[in-house]
């Protein structure tokens, strides 16, 4: 031990432990270049498919910090159900709440208990 | 009334609960690509749904499972390991050695006081034992899914949507599984060379060269790099007469250092290959019982014509992506057909990620895993890591290379300051003793701070002793650190720390 500390006196090794390895506390989740692309440069496509992409609210982190869409609880913005005597009209509805039309395939489906479906 | 009570859900494929088992799935069936309306229950949605088996996938997988997801991997080949497990490294380290023992048995133990009678070759057991190796890895991949609890889809996935993966499966019929995040690792296929159809059997990639019935009388391989350096070699040492046409004036393509691709190729060449460097293919013709290739300098000039019995066409591999419906969700690809990920490895659609030679990075199995191990911590834990410094590259051939790090030449294009020390294994002790000591170390260090920048081998269990250098080089040590480092007496790997010392200062045996 004493033997290895006088030698150690005179050369530090580069290579030192730092300590149990942990996960940092605040990681950057925003993409950036993936290390071993060739053109260092992420196609415009990643932020225009984040700012429109609508999962549970907009992607975009900045929005949930300025307090616009998402980033208020839903419950702030009042009740979800009518108010007494009004009603929701389906055509107010996102699109997939939305009806959708039959089409001739699914109604003739409908009507030949499925067998136009292999006819 | 039908109408007002049918359910208006988004148009969802309908799963069964349990896609393992092959129970007759009639919904699928039915109404898969025909109706965009779900008449019945939800699709009971994995956690992460994984297309591939192979390295990159089945690691991505058993990962996964172990940290509790739910967790299902689609694989058409009906095997697990991709193309490295099946048709790539494996079967061809089990050639690679086979056939060196058989060379070695014919030309290199007189002098070593063993005598031996008739010595000949049975190419179909020596095939047998490869399959017989790649059989028992494929089956242990597959109990290693049962024990972390993942879910084997035998078939081809394709996307419907972004979170639906349409699966053909292979025993028949269809099934669709959903995922809340998705993982592609499809893999990558070998490059065509323009102009010659592949048979796999008079014009062959990698997967035919590990096949082949017979030992073909001539042998054309086109590209130096690995790959064809290492199937080159099999069929060398089984009585091939080998020519390697390459159109760089160095082989072993991007990265190997050019004084170890020259040493290489000298030794190669010893053994019986022939090298056309500064080379290019014009044209091949695939008509007769033979096949014919017509060459010229790269630069161009001199033709030649080169007759062979096979061709194997190793000029690279590019990403698979066939079939992969990625028109249906809109992902891109890059002009090499990469898919383009961020630094999380997710495409532009966030809980689509893409993993292993199908994205950015070399096409390498380590790195693929190395890959998969951090895609999962990122979903998981948020956080990953891959050192794309620290990847080794090793040729399995007889001696073998490998390198990490950088090159000599990037070096100096960087313009980087930097130290030299080598040693040779002719000067190594355990070399002599297995009259085996073809070949060098080579350690390269910053001028200034002594650090290892790369580290190059061509020798006898080069591709072992690298994992020292990859060490070194994610630790960031100093040629001086390996060199007082005791190394053991008599090893190989001895020579990795003369090598160390003659960086820094002077190394003792030479």
């Amino acid at each position: 031990m004493n033997a290895t500390k006088i030698l150690q006196q005179g050369r530090q090794p580069m290579i030192r432990f730092l300590g149990k390895r942990v996960t940092p506390s605040q990681i950057d989740h925003s993409p950036k270049v993936h290390p071993a692309s060739p053109n260092q440069a992420l196609p415009e496509s990643f932020a225009s498919y984040r700012q429109k992409a609508q999962q549970h609210g907009p992607l975009n982190q900045s929005k949930f910090a300025t307090g616009q869409i998402g980033g208020v609880p839903g419950s702030s913005l009042g009740p979800i159900e009518a108010g007494k005597g009004n009603y929701f009209d389906r055509s107010e509805l996102p699109k997939r709440f939305q009806r959708l039309a039959w089409t001739q395939a699914e109604i003739d489906a409908v009507e030949s208990g499925g067998a136009s479906m292999f006819a | 009334m039908f109408r007002s009570v049918v359910p208006r859900a988004l148009p969802r494929a309908v799963r069964p609960s349990a896609v393992s088992r092959s129970t007759f799935c009639a919904p699928n069936i039915y109404f898969q690509g025909r109706s965009r309306r779900g008449y019945a229950s939800e699709a009971e949605e994995k956690d992460l749904v994984i297309i591939g088996g192979g390295v990159a996938g089945y690691v991505a997988a058993i990962k996964a499972g172990q940290s509790g997801l739910k967790v299902a991997c689609i694989e058409k080949r009906g095997a697990l390991g991709g193309t490295c497990l099946n048709v790539g490294c494996i079967p061809s380290k089990s050639l690679l050695n086979n056939s060196h023992l058989y060379h070695q048995i014919l030309h290199d133990t007189k002098h070593r006081g063993i005598e031996v009678g008739e010595v000949k070759i049975n190419l179909q057991a020596m095939m047998q034992a490869k399959d017989t190796s790649v059989a028992g890895l494929t089956k242990g991949v597959e109990f290693l899914f049962k024990k972390n609890n993942v879910e084997y889809i035998k078939g081809t996935g394709a996307f419907q949507d972004e979170h639906t993966i349409a699966v053909n499966l292979i025993d028949g019929g269809e099934t669709t599984v959903r995922g809340k995040n998705i993982l592609i690792a499809t893999g990558s296929e070998a490059t065509p060379f323009p102009g010659l159809t592949i048979d796999e059997k008079k014009v062959i990639t990698s997967t035919g060269a590990i096949a082949m019935t017979e030992v073909p009388k001539k042998m054309v391989v086109i590209g130096g790099g690995i790959i064809g350096l290492e199937m080159g070699s099999v069929w060398s040492r089984l009585g091939s007469e080998v020519t390697v046409v390459e159109f760089l004036g160095q082989i072993g393509g991007p990265g190997m250092d050019a004084e170890v691709a020259k040493q290489t190729q000298k030794i190669l060449a010893k053994q019986g290959m022939k090298f056309k460097l500064n080379t290019k293919v014009t044209k091949g013709d695939m008509e007769g019982e033979t096949v014919t290739i017509n060459t010229e300098a790269a630069k161009g000039g001199k033709e030649e014509t080169l007759d062979a019995d096979v061709v194997l066409c190793a000029i690279g591999r590019r990403p698979y992506t066939n079939g992969l419906g990625l028109e249906n969700i809109g992902l891109e690809t890059d002009d090499r057909g990469r898919l383009i990920i961020d630094q999380e490895y997710r495409t532009k659609i966030q809980h689509i990620r893409a993993i292993g030679d199908v994205t950015f990075g070399p096409m390498l199995a380590h790195k693929a895993e190395e890959e998969a191990v951090a895609a999962i911590e990122y979903l998981t834990k948020g956080y990953g890591h891959v050192n794309y410094g620290a990847i080794p590259s090793v040729m399995y051939t007889h001696p073998e290379v490998a390198w990490v790090g950088q090159s000599e030449e990037e070096l100096k294009s960087a313009g980087v300051k930097y130290k030299v020390g080598s040693f040779p294994f002719s000067a190594n002790s355990r070399a002599k003793t297995n009259l085996d000591t073809l070949g060098f170390v080579k350690m390269l260090s910053d001028a200034e701070t002594d650090r290892i920048l790369g580290i190059h081998i061509v020798g006898p269990n080069a591709g072992e002793m690298i994992a020292e250098g990859v060490l070194a080089i994610e630790y960031g040590a100093s040629s001086e650190d390996i060199a007082r480092t005791s190394h053991a007496h008599p090893t190989l790997s001895e020579a990795f720390k003369e090598a160390a010392m003659a960086t820094y200062d002077k190394a003792i045996h030479y």
